[in-house]
C-alpha cells in the first residue's frame, strides 16, 4: 500500500472574480521512503498541491490519505498535531523567525510538541550539526547567508523525524553550486532517515537527480 | 435539485414587512403608555438599559411628554386589550410578510465543472450546528450566577445556622453586608467563569449567538425585575420584602438601579472571560494550561521586560512628559554627537569598519511596533496611576470627614421615646455591659439664640458631663490652646477678659460667678468673643408665662473655651455647657440621650442593635452614625463609584491603544504566524501567544501605575499640598492609601487588557498559513 495516496483532488482559485481551476483531478501514489520531484511551469499549481498534501491549504474536492489516514476527515487540533509530527515543510524562502536563534529555530516544532527546553535544544544542536552548521548556532536568521538559512529550515522540518518531507523549490532563491548542495543534503537525509520526500522544483537538472519525477501539467500530475 | 437553487429576495415587501412589525412594536408600547405607573417603569428601564447618562435622560424626558401628548390627544377609542391584540397582530402580520418575500428559485443552467461528482472537500462548506448545550450552560450559568449571589447575600446576613457548638447551642454564620456581598460576588463571579469556560469547551468555539441569547433571554430578566422593584413602590411591598438585604446594600448607593447593572456587568464580563479562558484552552483539542512556548514567543516579540523601556515609562509617570523628554533629547544628541566623531575617525582608517558602526548606529532606532508598545506601556500606566491617586484622596477626604463627624457627634446615640430620659445613669450602666463599648456620656440637646452685643446667632446647644465626654468625643482634643473643657465643672477660674465690657443691671443684682460655655471657632469668630467674654443664651421657650404666651428666657455665661473640629457645620452651630447647668436651664430632669463610642467604628451598626437588644428596645431607641448621616456617606460613595467607572475609561482607552498595537503586532507578524502554523501550533496556541503579548502590556502598565501611583500618594501625605482654607477647610490634600482600591485599578488594567486583546489574538488565529506565506 503506497504511504501518500492522492486521489481526483481538485482546487481552484480566485482571481479578479473568476474561478482558475488550478488541479483538476490529480491522482498520485507515493511509496513509503520514495524521494520524489515534481516539475511544472510558473503557475501551474506545484506549490498549490504541495500545501494542500501538507494540510496548509483547502482543497475544493478530492481525497488524501497518509499511512491509510483520510487528511480531510481530522478535527482542526488533529490537522495542527499532524502539521507538527508527520510533516516537516521546507519553503523557497527560508521562513525562519527572525527574533530566535539558529538553534532556538530548529528547536521549535519540538518545544510545540511541549519538549523540555533542554531536551529540545539538545535535539536541535544535533541536526545542526548533521547539516554542518555548528559554527552559526546562536546566529539569528538575518545573519546567515542564503544557503546557511535555507540548511536551518532543513534541519527544522527534520528536528522531530517527520515521515512526509514537504520542499516546495528549497533552492529557488540560491545560487547553483550552494542549490546542489541542499539537494545532495536531500538526498542523503532520504536515503539515512527512510523519510518520503516531495521536492517540487522548476530547476530540471536538480529534478533528473532524483529517483522518481513527476511533472504537472494542465492540472494533473503525469510521469515524466 | 436543492444544489440549483438560489435565493431571491423581494426588497419591496420585505421592508414593508419590517415596517409593519415595527408599527406594532410602537403600538404595544403605546398600549403600555395607557397605564401612567408601565410608562414610568417603561422610562426607568431604558434609562438603566441604555445606560447613556445624560442623553437618555433627555430622551426619557422627551419620550416622556410625547407618551402624555400622545395620550392626552387621541383619547384612543380603543379598549387596552384591543391595542395590545392590534400589536400583536401587526408583529405577526410584519413578519409573516418577511418571510413570504424570501424565494429559493432555480438557478439558471450552467455547464457542469470537471469535478462533478468529486467529493466535497467538508471544511470548505463546514457550517457550525447551533449548540444547545452550550446554550444551555451560557444561560444557565447566568442565571445560577445571579441567584446564587442573591441566595448567599439574604443567606449569609441574615444568618445560617449550622452544626452545634460543644455547648449544644446551633452555631450562627453571619456576616456583615458588605463582607456578605463580596463573598457571594465571589461566589456568582465562579459560577459564571465555570460555565462560561465549560460551554466553550464544549462547543469548541467562542459560540457568540449561544453567549448573546444565554445573557438576554436567561441573564436579564433578574437585573429588569430589581430595577422595576427599585422603581415601584407597589412591588417594594409585594415582593420586596424577601430581597429587602439585596436592596439595603444596593441602596447605600443611592442609585439601586446602578449597582444592579453593574454586578450584571461583571458577571456578563466574568461568563466571557470564563468562554474566552475555555476556547484558548482547549483550542489544541484537549485541556492544555501549559503555555511553554507561548510564552517564549511572546516575549521576543513585545520586549516590555526591558529595563530601558520600564525606567523611562516610569520616568513619564514621575515626572510627566516634558522633563524626561527634554533629558532623553540632551542624551540622545550628546550620545550623536560623540558616535559621529568615532565613525568620522574610524572612517579616515577603515572605510569599512565605519559603515559597520553606521549600521549597528541605524539598527538602534526603534520599529513602530516597539514604539507602540512603549506608549501602550505608559497609557495603561496612567490610567492606573490616576484611579489610585484619585480614589486614595477620595478615600482621604471620606474617612477625614468620617473622623471629624463621628468625632464631634458621637458613633451610636441611644435615645428615649417620649418621656424624659431621667434615669440614664442606670442606661449607662447597661450600656457599659455591652461587648465593643468604649464610653458613654449623657448629653442634652436644644436650639437657643447666642448674642454678644450686637452679634446674634442661632446655635444649637449642648449640656455635657466634662467626666467622661472625653471618652466618647474628641471635644477635649478639640479644644484651643488657652481654654479649658474643666473650666467648664469650675467657672470662678475662668478669667475675665480686660477690658471688660460694659458693666449691666443685671451684672449687679448677684450672680458672682458666670457659668462657662465652650463655642466652636467660627461662631466665635462671628461673634466677635473670645475665652473670657461674656455671651447671652436666649431660648425662646421656657422662661415665665406672659400675657401673649411663654416669655424668652435669657442667661448670661463666660466663654470658657473655643474648639476647633474642623467641619465647618460644627465649628458654626455647636456650644457647649454643663449638662447640670443646661437641666436647670431648660427645666429638664434627666437627659436627651446617651451617646456611646464603640471600639470598632465599621462595626457601629452591630454593636448599636446589640446595645438596644440590652435595652429591651422599646422605649429606647439607638442610632449609629451611618443612619445618622445615611445621605451624606451614600452620596460620597455614589462620588467614588462614579469617580472609578470616569477613570476606567481612561484604562479603558489606553486599552484601545493596546488593541492596536497587537493588530499592529498581528500584521507585522503575518508570515511568523503562518509558519507557527505550518511548525503545527493550533489555533489555541495563536491565541494564546498573543494574548500573552497585550497582557504582558497590561502587566508591566499596572505594575509600573501601581509603583508610580503608591509613590506620588505618599509623596503627597509627606509634602502635603495645600488646600484654600477658605473652600475646603482641611489645610491640605487628605489621603488615604488602601489595600484593596491600589490592587483593584491593577485587576482592572490586567482584565482590560486582556479583554482588548482578545480580538487581535482571535485574528491571529485566523489567518490563513498559505496567505501568510505568500505574502512574500
Amino acid at each position: 500500500m503506497p504511504a501518500l495516496e492522492v486521489r481526483n483532488l481538485f482546487k481552484s482559485y480566485f482571481l479578479h472574480g473568476k474561478r482558475i481551476d488550478v488541479l483538476r483531478g490529480v491522482w498520485m501514489d507515493v511509496e513509503a521512503g520514495e524521494l520524489v520531484s515534481l516539475v511544472g511551469a510558473s503557475g501551474s499549481g506545484k506549490s498549490t498541491f504541495l500545501h494542500v498534501v501538507g494540510m496548509l491549504d483547502a482543497p475544493a474536492a478530492g481525497e488524501i490519505r497518509f499511512a491509510g489516514r483520510d487528511l480531510f476527515e481530522m478535527s482542526d487540533p488533529a490537522v495542527a498535531d499532524f502539521r507538527n509530527r508527520t510533516i516537516g515543510f521546507v519553503f523557497q524562502s527560508h521562513y525562519l523567525l527572525p527574533e530566535f536563534t539558529a538553534l532556538e529555530n530548529v528547536a521549535m516544532p519540538a518545544l510545540i510538541q511541549r519538549w523540555e527546553r533542554g531536551s529540545a535544544l539538545r535535539r536541535a544542536r544535533e541536526l545542526l550539526l548533521r547539516v554542518g552548521l555548528e559554527k552559526r548556532i546562536d546566529h539569528r536568521p538575518g545573519e546567515l547567508s542564503g544557503g546557511e538559512a535555507q540548511r536551518v529550515a532543513l534541519a527544522r522540518a527534520l528536528v522531530l523525524k517527520p515521515a512526509l518531507l514537504l520542499a516546495d523549490e528549497p533552492t529557488g532563491n540560491l545560487d547553483p553550486v550552494t542549490g546542489e548542495g541542499i539537494h545532495q543534503l536531500l538526498r542523503e537525509v532520504n536515503r539515512e532517515l527512510g523519510i518520503t520526500a516531495i521536492v517540487v522544483t522548476h530547476n530540471e537538472a536538480l529534478a533528473q537527480s532524483m529517483p522518481r519525477r513527476l511533472r504537472l501539467i494542465d492540472g494533473q500530475v503525469l510521469p515524466t | 435539485m436543492s444544489s440549483d437553487r438560489h435565493t431571491l429576495y423581494r426588497w419591496g415587501s420585505l421592508w414593508s414587512g419590517a415596517l409593519l412589525a415595527f408599527s406594532g412594536v410602537v403600538v404595544a408600547v403605546i398600549a403600555a403608555a395607557q397605564e401612567k405607573r408601565t410608562a414610568d417603569l417603561l422610562g426607568e428601564l431604558s434609562w438603566s438599559a441604555v445606560g447613556w447618562g445624560p442623553l437618555a435622560a433627555l430622551l426619557k424626558g422627551i419620550g416622556g411628554n410625547l407618551l402624555r401628548a400622545s395620550a392626552s390627544h387621541f383619547p384612543l377609542p380603543l379598549l387596552d386589550t384591543r391595542l395590545w391584540l392590534a400589536a400583536g397582530g401587526l408583529w405577526i402580520v410584519g413578519w409573516v410578510l418577511i418571510g413570504l418575500s424570501i424565494h429559493y428559485i432555480a438557478a439558471p443552467g450552467e455547464a457542469p465543472s470537471p469535478a462533478r461528482g468529486a467529493p466535497l472537500y467538508q471544511r470548505l462548506a463546514r457550517y457550525r450546528d447551533f449548540n444547545w448545550v452550550t446554550l444551555l450552560a451560557y444561560g444557565g450559568g447566568v442565571l445560577a450566577s445571579e441567584l446564587a449571589l442573591i441566595l448567599f447575600h439574604t443567606m449569609l446576613v441574615t444568618g445560617v445556622h449550622y452544626g452545634k457548638s460543644p455547648g449544644g447551642e446551633p452555631r450562627l454564620l453571619q456576616a456583615s453586608p458588605t463582607v456578605a456581598f463580596a463573598i457571594s460576588l465571589l461566589i456568582g463571579f465562579a459560577v459564571a467563569f465555570a460555565s462560561g469556560f465549560f460551554g466553550a469547551a464544549r462547543a469548541r468555539r467562542l459560540a457568540t449567538p449561544e453567549a448573546t441569547l444565554g445573557l438576554l433571554y436567561f441573564g436579564l430578566p433578574i437585573p429588569l425585575l430589581l430595577t422595576a422593584i427599585s422603581a415601584n413602590p407597589d412591588l417594594q411591598l409585594r415582593v420586596g420584602y424577601r430581597l429587602r438585604e439585596v436592596s439595603y446594600l444596593a441602596g447605600l448607593l443611592g442609585r439601586p438601579e446602578l449597582g444592579y447593572w453593574l454586578v450584571y456587568l461583571g458577571l456578563a464580563l466574568m461568563m466571557f472571560l470564563g468562554i474566552t479562558t475555555g476556547f484558548v484552552v482547549t483550542g489544541s483539542g484537549k485541556v492544555d494550561i501549559r503555555s511553554g512556548f507561548e510564552l517564549f514567543i511572546a516575549r521576543r516579540h513585545v520586549a516590555v521586560f526591558r529595563p530601558s523601556l520600564l525606567l523611562s515609562v516610569l520616568a513619564i509617570l514621575m515626572f510627566g512628559v516634558i522633563p524626561p523628554l527634554i533629558v532623553y533629547a540632551i542624551v540622545r544628541a550628546a550620545e550623536a554627537a560623540v558616535e559621529q566623531t568615532r565613525i568620522r575617525a574610524l572612517g579616515l582608517i577603515d572605510p569599512l569598519k565605519a559603515t559597520e558602526a553606521v549600521h549597528q548606529w541605524k539598527m538602534r532606532e526603534q520599529t513602530p511596533t516597539a514604539m507602540m508598545t512603549t506608549l501602550s506601556v505608559g497609557g495603561v500606566g496612567v490610567g492606573v496611576m490616576a484611579l489610585i491617586i484619585v480614589l486614595s484622596v477620595m478615600s482621604g477626604f471620606e474617612a477625614d470627614l468620617q473622623q471629624k463627624i463621628i468625632g464631634t457627634n458621637a458613633q451610636v446615640v441611644v435615645s428615649k421615646y417620649a418621656d424624659s430620659f431621667s434615669e440614664y445613669r442606670e442606661v449607662m450602666d447597661k450600656i457599659r455591659k455591652v461587648k465593643g463599648v468604649m464610653g458613654e456620656t449623657p448629653f442634652i440637646l436644644n436650639e437657643v439664640m447666642i448674642s454678644s452685643g450686637p452679634n446674634i446667632a442661632g446655635v444649637i446647644i449642648k449640656g455635657i458631663d466634662p467626666a467622661t465626654v472625653g471618652n466618647v468625643t474628641d471635644l477635649r482634643k478639640n479644644i484651643l490652646p488657652g481654654g479649658s473643657l474643666d473650666a467648664l465643672s469650675h467657672p470662678e477660674t475662668i478669667v475675665a477678659r480686660s477690658p471688660e465690657q460694659p458693666r449691666r443691671p443685671e451684672d449687679d443684682k448677684g450672680q458672682p460667678v458666670l457659668q462657662g460655655i465652650i463655642l466652636g471657632r467660627e461662631l466665635a469668630g462671628s461673634l466677635h468673643v473670645s475665652v473670657g467674654d461674656r455671651v447671652d443664651i436666649i431660648s425662646p421657650l421656657g422662661g415665665e408665662l406672659g400675657p401673649q404666651g411663654p416669655l424668652p428666657k435669657s442667661r448670661p455665661f463666660r466663654v470658657a473655651g473655643i474648639f476647633y473640629s474642623g467641619m465647618y457645620e460644627y465649628d458654626a452651630k455647636f456650644v457647649y455647657i454643663l449638662l447640670e447647668t443646661a437641666q436647670k436651664f431648660f427645666n429638664m430632669e434627666g437627659a436627651s440621650g446617651v451617646e456611646v463610642r464603640v471600639s470598632d467604628v465599621d462595626d457601629a451598626r452591630r454593636i448599636a442593635k446589640a446595645i438596644g437588644q440590652e435595652l429591651d428596645g422599646w422605649p429606647y431607641r439607638t442610632r449609629d452614625w451611618g443612619e445618622m448621616n445615611r445621605n451624606l456617606f451614600s452620596a460620597l460613595r455614589l462620588e467614588k463609584l462614579v469617580m472609578a467607572i470616569i477613570l476606567t475609561i481612561i484604562v479603558i482607552v489606553a486599552g484601545g491603544l493596546i488593541v492596536a498595537t497587537v493588530i499592529m503586532l498581528v500584521l507585522e507578524k503575518r508570515k511568523e504566524i503562518a509558519v507557527l502554523k505550518a511548525l503545527g501550533v493550533p489555533d489555541g496556541g495563536i491565541v494564546k501567544i498573543f494574548l500573552t503579548e497585550g497582557l504582558q502590556i497590561g502587566i508591566a502598565g499596572g505594575l509600573l501605575g501601581l509603583l508610580s501611583g503608591i509613590s506620588w500618594c505618599v509623596l503627597i501625605e509627606k509634602i502635603g499640598i495645600k488646600l484654600d482654607p477658605q473652600v475646603y477647610y482641611i489645610p491640605e490634600l487628605p489621603v488615604k492609601i488602601e489595600p484593596l482600591q491600589t490592587i483593584i485599578p491593577v485587576l482592572i488594567a490586567v482584565l482590560v487588557t486582556y479583554l482588548a486583546s482578545i480580538y487581535p489574538a482571535l485574528k491571529a488565529s485566523q489567518v490563513e498559513p498559505v496567505e501568510g506565506l505568500k505574502s512574500e
